[in-house]
């Protein structure tokens, strides 16, 4: 199989690795950059529990090739934590009671991200729409909205506190704006 | 870590608000306690957010081999010849393996099953050959190169079939060694049978105004765990020493096995546990360990690791079994329950595993949390060409509580009365005689109807309503009662560090239900010690001391126990100590219930057991380390297999109720749950959060059993073994509101009280959820789930 190089960043480290062209960004994830967040669990795009967010999009890394990393941020669980202190989001699944075995735990928070950089203040029911890809079997789902309603306050009382220049790791207040931005006809 | 603390918000979910607490009867407790009966912040809950929990597949030894298994595309075949040449000539493959190279079959009730299939495979997916290579590809790609002669047989898809006795799939039980807790019937597909006889049911029918006779089906399910089954094994083929680091539920129960299957005794082998991602009883069993020792005996040692990918999971590891369930009762003109009589078929898949466990609590919870004079129960394990039935969060008894609960209904229709009304008639109370001739006690069937009901409203709603936009609404309620295993025993060790910090060597797996934070609770209520103070040690079968199982709901109950009795010790041996510096006798140190070691009679000479490590006491001095045990077997009144009567048949009855409100959508045939009340017996309280967390999650996975999860297999071949085909509930499946009490009736030899909750929030679900849908639908739906087509081409009741 041929290899390819590619350069990317990943959790806000530059990288440039050689990588199979059939190694997808799970496999390479865990097995090359030693990020063992990223779980598998049925290596067919329906479980969640590989979601990373690859330019701020989640996506699951079971479906994407390594490959197509040229160029690209990659963003997971470990790259949210500043030094030893938790993301607001991470202190929120604790503290609501969002984790139990945990093993969809980071591929949650990823997406929670996510949805954050969708809707700055997410509704329950925009949240559930935006988590579906996310299967948990054991918590039932209403304690992550909980969590993740919870890093919203909980991030809100930080910026009233500090000022509105206070950033969050994965935390992209124009996300949206860009996104659109790149569909506009140039 | 940092200097900030992490504290549990009760904003969303806030006692008296969305929860709340009944008490019935405080043992041991006085509800002033400051560590237990409070919501504490999960112990293992920054390693899991920070993705630094190690699960089972994180386990990596540098130059491992992975490993794969060669499986059988035929669900019933027998092996002609296995020649696996290619195979070990692909370069990087570095062993194969057959059945013939360790043919000693195993089983926990029947070593019925071989760990690589020997003469012939018995359901689609099980292994015919297991190969090592250097990397997964090759591994897979040596697989395809074994080469399998089959002769097909016969499959026996299902139950029916598997009655007829016309094809075996054992053609000999006697070969097998068998325990003395496990039935099989030669020269029939029946692996196991259980029977229960409470006085005389004929006479009961006879006594009867009105006979009702119903029958139930649960489907076969999977527990669709996210963590696949793994396991990474290095086992010394000189030495014998075998060690498998995996992420199991029953640590020591594994060990003895693999011991038993490879000839050595059980100190030579070693388990270390991983975190695990999702048990639910599907890590109950041995599936990769065995292979990944095999394998790694054959490679000089080296570390082989057999992860199962999402399919291997489905079609060979393990599910919950499907149930056919017949019922005949006999009920008094004014509701009064005289007779039950009850038949079971268990379809148990091809190999016996654990079913005869299931059959057996099953059997136990069959008749219900019901009081009545007559009673007979014979249930019957089926084989047939499926994959294999285990545990499942419940042991059976949910499926069990589905049946009696909707025969409750048949015969509440046929009578007129209230469901509700005709199950707090006949339900069990302190001093009723149980369906073993026992006498109840601590039992709060009662109490859990009533608040169920409640959460819902039930007195308000009628039977069947039509909403504003014309789906069928209805209303179902559904109790159980289930014991848990008995006997049983566990230990641990309570060690206190030089620091005066405490570690808990217990082997009572963390697998998301909260061990790891309830168990240092005991200590810390007990010592009066900061919690911060107190944590669970990892668990490996070399250091951490005997717990039979985390299964049945026991851990807090039995590791509770054991952890309070060490507590008492280190007070002792505290004590000691202190006595040794201020050179007094032991006599006049008390410890007191504030957690101060004190003087009797000098108030200066005090230390706080926060203060322990700083004080001095411990320098140069013996350990401070203790033993704590707690087992069942004295109290236990074995049943005997004659009809199954005892004065005391498990040290814990676990009871509780749900109630439901569905909204079925006549054009669609969708169902919508909209609102569950719930009501568990939990004892104690020890981490609320914890024991709602279990009902929640519990809610939402009895959702997905009601009307969505079913493995369907044609001809032996599983139609729907994906994540894509096999839907489970999502979250948008989770918009249900959900309103729990926990009941605390404190049982007298659990710790404060303590019941388990581990499976009891799953069991009335589906069964609450079915009556209200069958209730919507004024249908008497006979099997779960109930998906939309039966909604749809569904047939009214009309008696």
């Amino acid at each position: 199989m041929k290899d390819i190089v590619v350069n990317f960043t990943l959790n806000g480290r530059q990288c440039k690795k050689l990588v199979p062209a059939n190694k997808t960004l799970l496999r390479f994830l865990r097995e090359d950059m030693y990020i063992n967040s990223v779980k598998e669990g049925c290596n067919e795009g329906e479980c969640g529990a590989c979601t990373v967010l690859l330019d701020g999009h989640p996506v699951n890394s079971c479906l994407v090739l390594a490959a197509e990393l040229e160029g690209k941020t990659v963003l997971t669980v470990e790259g949210l934590t500043d030094d030893d202190r938790l993301h607001p989001i991470q202190e929120a699944f604790i503290e609501a009671g969002a984790v139990q075995c945990g093993y969809c735990t980071p591929g949650m928070i990823m997406s929670a991200v996510a949805c954050l950089n969708l809707y700055g203040h997410p509704t329950r029911e925009q949240i559930r729409k935006e988590m579906e890809g996310n299967i948990c079997r054991c918590t039932g789902y209403t304690r992550i909205a909980d969590a993740i309603l919870l890093s919203v306050e909980k991030m809100d009382a930080i910026v009233a506190e500090q000022g509105a220049d206070v950033a969050f790791r994965g935390i992209d207040k124009n996300f949206v704006e860009k996104w659109n931005a790149s569909y506009e006809v140039k | 870590m940092s200097d900030y603390k992490l504290t549990p918000c009760e904003k969303y979910q806030a006692e008296g608000r969305e929860w709340d607490r009944l008490v019935v009867k405080r043992k041991d407790t006085t509800g002033e306690e400051t560590v237990i009966g409070h919501t504490q912040v999960r112990k293992d809950g920054v390693e899991k957010v920070t993705g630094t929990a190690v699960y089972g597949a994180d386990i990596n030894f540098p130059g491992q081999l992975y490993g794969v298994c060669a499986r059988s595309p035929h669900a019933h075949a027998r092996i002609l010849s296995i020649n696996t040449d290619k195979a070990k000539a692909l370069p990087g493959v570095v062993t194969v393996i057959t059945g013939a190279d360790y043919p000693e079959p195993y089983g926990q009730f029947i070593a019925d099953q071989p760990i690589i299939a020997l003469d012939k495979v018995r359901y689609q997916g099980e292994p015919v050959a297991a190969i090592a290579a250097e990397t997964e590809e090759i591994a897979r790609a040596a697989a395809e190169l074994v080469e399998v002669e089959y002769e097909l047989l016969p499959v026996v898809n299902d139950l029916e079939e598997s009655m007829k006795n016309e094809t075996l799939i054992h053609e000999d039980w006697s070969k097998y060694e068998c325990s003395s807790a496990c039935f099989p019937v030669q020269g029939t597909n029946i692996g196991d049978h259980f029977h229960l006889c409470k006085g005389d049911v004929e006479k009961g029918f006879e006594e009867a105004d009105l006979i009702v006779e119903s029958e139930f089906r649960c489907g076969q399910l999977q527990h669709t765990l996210i963590e696949t089954h793994t396991a990474t094994a290095a086992a010394n083929p000189y030495t014998k020493e075998l060690q498998v680091w995996t992420p199991n539920q029953s640590p020591f129960s594994i060990r003895a096995l693999m011991g038993k299957i490879y000839g050595v005794s059980n100190e030579k082998v070693r388990l270390t546990m991983t975190h695990i991602g999702g048990g639910f009883g599907g890590k109950y069993e041995a599936k990769c360990e065995p292979i990944a020792l095999a394998l790694s005996l054959k490679c000089g040692g080296r570390h082989v690791k057999l992860t199962y990918d999402r399919h291997e999971e489905f079609s060979a590891t393990v599910c919950r079994s499907t149930v056919q369930y017949y019922m005949k009762t006999g009920v008094k003109k004014d509701g009064t329950i005289v007779a039950n009589q009850i038949k079971g078929y268990w379809d148990a898949g091809a190999y016996v595993t654990t079913n005869p466990r299931v059959d057996y609590n099953a059997g136990f919870a069959a008749n219900g949390p019901y009081e009545v004079p007559n009673v007979k129960i014979d249930t019957y394990v089926y084989m047939t060409n499926r994959t294999l039935g285990t545990a499942y969060r419940g042991f059976g008894v949910t499926e069990a509580s589905t049946l009696h609960e909707h025969q409750m209904d048949i015969i509440a229709r046929k009578l007129d009365m209230d469901p509700l009304e005709l199950r707090l008639k006949n339900c069990l109370h302190d001093g009723s005689i149980g369906v073993t001739g026992e006498i109840i006690s601590t039992c709060a069937v009662d109490e859990c109807l009533r608040a169920a009901a409640a959460n819902i409203g039930w007195d308000k709603l009628p039977k069947r309503w039509v909403d504003e936009e014309g789906n069928l609404c209805g209303k179902g309620i559904a109790c159980f009662n289930k014991l848990t295993g008995t006997p049983s025993t566990t230990s641990c060790i309570v060690k206190m560090n030089e620091n005066g910090s405490i570690y808990i060597l217990s082997a009572s797996r963390e697998m998301g239900q909260g061990v790891t934070t309830t168990m240092p609770q005991f200590a810390a209520e007990s010592l009066k010690i900061d919690l911060d103070k107190v944590s669970v040690s990892p668990v490996d079968t070399h250091q951490t001391p005997y717990d039979k199982t985390t299964t049945s709901s026991r851990s807090t109950f039995h590791s509770g126990n054991a952890i309070l009795q060490a507590c008492e010790d280190i007070k002792k041996q505290l004590c000691h100590l202190a006595a040794i510096k201020w050179k007094c006798a032991d006599e006049d140190v008390v410890y007191t219930a504030e957690g101060n070691i004190q003087h009797k009679t000098d108030a200066d000479k005090c230390i706080n057991i926060n203060n322990v490590g700083k004080s001095g006491i411990m320098h140069e001095q013996d350990p401070v380390i203790a033993i704590g045990r707690y087992g069942t077997s004295d109290i236990f009144d074995a049943p005997p297999v004659d009809g199954r009567q005892s004065k005391r048949p498990t040290v814990m009855w676990m009871i509780g109720a749900q109630a439901a409100i569905v909204k079925v959508n006549p054009v669609t045939g969708r169902v919508k749950v909209t609102k569950i009340g719930a009501a568990h017996d939990i004892g104690k309280a020890i981490n609320p959060t914890g024991c709602l967390q279990q009902i929640e999650g519990s809610v939402v996975m009895g959702l997905g059993h009601a009307i969505m999860e079913e493995m369907i297999y044609e001809d032996g071949n599983l139609r729907n073994g994906n994540m894509v085909d096999y839907k489970v509930p999502t979250f948008m499946d989770s918009d249900i509101e959900i309103k729990s009490t926990l009941v605390e009736n404190g049982h007298p030899e659990g710790p404060f009280g303590v019941k388990g909750i581990g499976e009891p929030g799953l069991v009335p679900t589906a069964a609450c959820i079915a009556n209200a849908i069958c209730h919507a639908c004024n249908t008497d739906f006979k099997s779960l789930p109930i998906k939309p087509e039966h909604i749809l081409f569904r047939e009214e009741a009309n008696d």
